[in-house]
């Protein structure tokens, strides 16, 4: 089977799965015993006024017939308007407007988590049983049992505190930010900035924000969502490098005469980071999932918050594209990360994808 | 060698068709000498065990439509409640308070609040080990005297867990928690009924020190002027001004966050175990299913399972939570019952995917395709000659994804949703504790959130080693666990 054919039959099998996860989601929504009409009224509820609004929502007609608009709104990317939330804005759009932050949440804690935890694995296996090794090892688990959100009501409160802890003003370093407030991230409308502008756009805090006060400001969220795909990394960096030092091609190539150094760079840690490219890759999962926690502590006005947010208030229009907007995401993310373990190491075949 | 050999199998075809009674009839003395030992273990506790027996009974009862026999089962558990116990609060009570001439009244033969709660909490640890190293003994019996077969590959597992320190402490660190969980009321210095749930309605005593008289008050009165917040805290291990020892501090609210902590534990391994083995057992009926039949019964399951696992656990329990938030089913077992129902839901596809590849390389051994060709039906196939072979890959991703669980619960709670209090949940603690960290009143968010890690370090770790056991070729680490730490909580 060529590359080509086996990405379409994923593509394909992905589908089914992608309407069971749409059905799914309509059915814990609609079977569920909310009431939109209740939240949207709040004090001003009358009968009268609820049956009104229940036809205009078109939660009278026959469930198969939501279940029809649902989907086909959904899979047209014609999504309907939010209901509670922001009333009359396209689902869409809001999801657009919420969209950045968390993007810029996960991408840190992703890139934070691979170069902290990769370089600490790979040393931790190259030297190994020894004082660091133990250190480094016992350190990871337990960096990656702590609860994501009690790291992050901690971090948050030293942070606050920071002149007494850590001996210098962690709100006024570098750049003057807030400890829990959301990134400003409106440079990013103006990339030429970064070019044109460059002080400003990188460095100085404006109207706009900076790239450098943003980063500031995500750093400690992003270092509380990547600490179990740290660990994670760490570990899984360990046990290849150690595989990898103790085959017999880098027998061999010691035999010959390989510098050591040669040896650790260009064989044993290309050949090691074979089983990080899926961790790395699945980790998407949590970060979807872990940004609700983490984005409530460090108030980041994130899709996680606009989910818990919908959810409370029962707002089914943008509870579903949310959700269908993630099922999308984990599915093109699970293949590709099939896709990449294939390109990276041919040895593994396309049939048992 | 020969010898041995001959000798091993003639005891082995003798002990075959007999029954386990038959066996232990054969040649009873070691069987009698441990059971004896065993009851007198059980016998100062047998009250606590008929209590938590007919208090379970009630559960049961009270969710049955109509409530047939509640009145009597309710009698049953006032009168097991009378059956005096060894480690009980009643024996070798906590409570009581100081007397104008410096000693104790009411405590365990007058000794101060706090040396009698720490007498009762090392009893009933020393009670627990002695517990655990006799069953194990008791293990160690049948093994030796009462099993058909000489070895199996069992004991070889058993012994490469007993050399593996890492899992070992895993396994302590397990039993504590579990302890803690079990003997939930006798832990904490108060209970949970006159502390926690209806402070108002119970009086306590203590000496008021301005006065030099012994003073009554309502316990709510007590806990408001014990509360721990940023100016003035009842840390860990000190006594507040009513004469009462709180081995972990107040809360916020001023109750007792040792017995908040200790009948938490209980909440959290109750959802944790319980929906595991739910999903365990979903998932391994799957997996032998699968693996069997293979085609398009697979097909089906790997389908399912993966439109399950498209949706974030956290946002389905979110979004399950706020949903059933006024629904009947979230008031059972104050949301333990539908948290539970939820987690197996989700979990048993992971665990499907995890044991999918043995149960599928076990379909392919010979000895299974002899069952089959011999015409053994095939549930007994599965049974008996893959199940054995299955179960153990359950034990390490089951033990590990238990931890998930136990943080996506406090972090569910955290966020105000599941467990709805007065019922005791860490991540509620974690909560009304979060802005107080940095200062005095900062053991509320700490502690828990400190017992947490512990309890997943130590689940982690007994997972590690029994993978090590059963599979001492595995390279230690695997993709499994990357999703084992509760779906980002």
């Amino acid at each position: 089977m060529s590359r080509w054919q086996y990405l379409a039959k994923r593509l394909v099998l992905s589908l089914p799965v992608l309407v069971f996860g749409t059905t799914m989601s309509f059915i814990v929504v609609y079977m569920s015993p909310l009431n939109p009409v209740s939240a949207i009224l709040g004090t001003s509820y009358t009968p009268e006024a609820a049956e009104q609004l229940r036809q205009n929502l078109g939660l009278n007609q026959p469930l198969w017939q939501q279940y029809v608009q649902y989907i086909t709104s959904l899979w047209t990317f014609d999504f309907q308007n939010s209901w509670v939330i922001q009333r009359g804005t396209n689902a869409g759009t809001l999801v657009w407007v919420y969209l950045p932050r968390t993007l810029w949440l996960g991408l840190w804690s992703v890139v934070i988590a691979i170069l902290f935890g990769i370089p600490l694995g790979f040393y931790a296996g190259l030297n190994p049983n020894t004082g660091g090794d133990y250190l480094a090892s016992f350190g990871g688990i337990v960096w990656r049992a702590m609860p994501n959100f009690w790291l992050a009501v901690i971090l948050v409160s030293v942070l606050s505190q920071s002149k007494d802890f850590l001996g210098f003003e962690w709100a006024g370093w570098l750049v003057q930010t807030n400890i829990v407030t959301p990134p400003n991230l409106a440079f990013f409308n103006d990339p030429m900035g970064a070019v044109e502008n460059p002080q400003q756009w990188w460095i100085t805090v404006g109207d706009n924000g900076s790239f450098l006060a943003a980063f500031k400001q995500i750093l400690p969220a992003a270092l509380v969502l990547g600490s179990a795909s740290m660990g994670n990394e760490m570990r899984i960096g360990r046990t290849a490098v150690l595989e990898q030092v103790n085959s017999q091609y880098v027998e061999t190539a010691r035999a010959k005469g390989v510098p050591e150094r040669l040896i650790v760079w260009k064989h044993v840690f290309r050949n090691a980071m074979i089983p990080l490219v899926p961790i790395i890759a699945g980790e998407a999962f949590l970060l979807i999932g872990g940004s609700v926690l983490v984005e409530t502590v460090f108030a980041i006005n994130g899709l996680g918050y606009l989910f818990f947010q919908a959810a409370l208030n029962a707002d089914v229009p943008l509870l579903g594209v949310l959700v269908f907007m993630f099922s999308v995401l984990l599915i093109a993310l699970n293949i590709a990360q099939d896709l990449l373990y294939t390109l990276i190491d041919p040895r593994v075949g396309y049939e048992d994808g | 060698m020969s010898t041995e050999t001959v000798t091993a199998t003639s005891t082995e075809l003798e002990r075959s068709d007999q029954s386990i009674r038959q066996r232990i009839l054969a040649y009873p003395r070691p069987a009698v000498l441990w059971g004896s030992v065993f009851t007198l273990l059980l016998v100062p506790e047998l009250g606590a065990v008929i209590h938590a027996f007919t208090q379970g009974l009630l559960g049961v009862l009270k969710l049955l439509p109509g409530d047939p026999a509640v009145q009597s089962a309710a009698q049953l558990v006032s009168a097991a409640e009378e059956i005096p116990t060894l480690l009980s609060r009643e024996l070798i009570g906590n409570r009581g308070h100081r007397t104008p001439g410096g000693g104790w009244d009411g405590t365990f033969l007058g000794l101060s609040a706090k040396q009698a709660w720490v007498i009762r909490f090392t009893l009933i640890y020393v009670y627990a080990a002695a517990m655990l190293y006799w069953l194990w003994r008791g293990y160690l019996t049948y093994r030796e005297h009462y099993r058909i077969t000489d070895w199996s590959p069992v004991d070889d597992q058993i012994d490469r867990f007993s050399s593996h320190n890492w899992g070992r402490a895993g396994l302590v660190v397990v039993a504590f928690f579990l302890v803690m969980a079990l003997f939930a009321p006798a832990i904490g210095p108060t209970t949970l009924e006159q502390n926690i749930r209806q402070p108002y309605s119970y009086e306590t005593e203590y000496l008021d020190s301005e006065t030099g008289t012994v003073e009554t008050t309502p316990i709510g009165v007590a806990n408001v002027q014990s509360t721990s917040d940023s100016n003035d805290a009842v840390g860990p291990w000190s006594y507040d001004d009513f004469d009462r020892f709180h081995p972990a501090g107040t809360l916020k609210t001023g109750k007792d966050m040792m017995t908040f902590l200790a009948h938490g534990a209980r909440v959290s391994l109750l959802i944790g175990g319980a929906s595991i083995f739910l999903a365990g057992f979903i998932a391994v009926a799957l997996a032998l299913v699968t693996a069997y039949y293979k085609g398009l019964v697979d097909l089906i399951v790997v389908l399912t399972s993966d439109s399950i696992q498209v949706i974030p656990v956290i946002l389905l329990l979110i979004l399950a939570m706020t949903l059933f938030a006024n629904h009947w089913l979230s008031a059972v077992f104050n949301g333990s019952l539908l948290l539970i129902l939820i987690f197996a839901f989700t979990n048993w596809t992971f665990i499907w995917r995890t044991i999918r590849g043995p149960a599928l390389q076990v379909a392919e051994e010979e000895w299974v395709d002899a069952a089959r060709s011999y015409g053994q039906a095939p549930r007994k196939t599965m049974e008996k000659h893959m199940l054995p072979y299955v179960i153990g890959y359950l034990l390490v991703y089951g033990s590990m994804r238990i931890g998930g669980i136990i943080v996506a619960v406090a972090g569910l709670s955290y966020l105000g949703l599941g467990i709805s209090p007065p019922t005791p949940e860490w991540g509620r603690a974690i909560a009304s504790g979060q802005n107080l960290v940095t200062t005095q009143a900062w053991h509320i968010a700490l502690i828990p959130g400190l017992m947490i890690t512990l309890l997943v370090t130590g689940l982690n770790a007994f997972g590690d080693g029994i993978r090590d056991a059963i599979d001492p070729q595995s390279d230690g680490a695997g993709s499994e666990e990357a999703e084992a730490t509760g779906g980002g909580a």
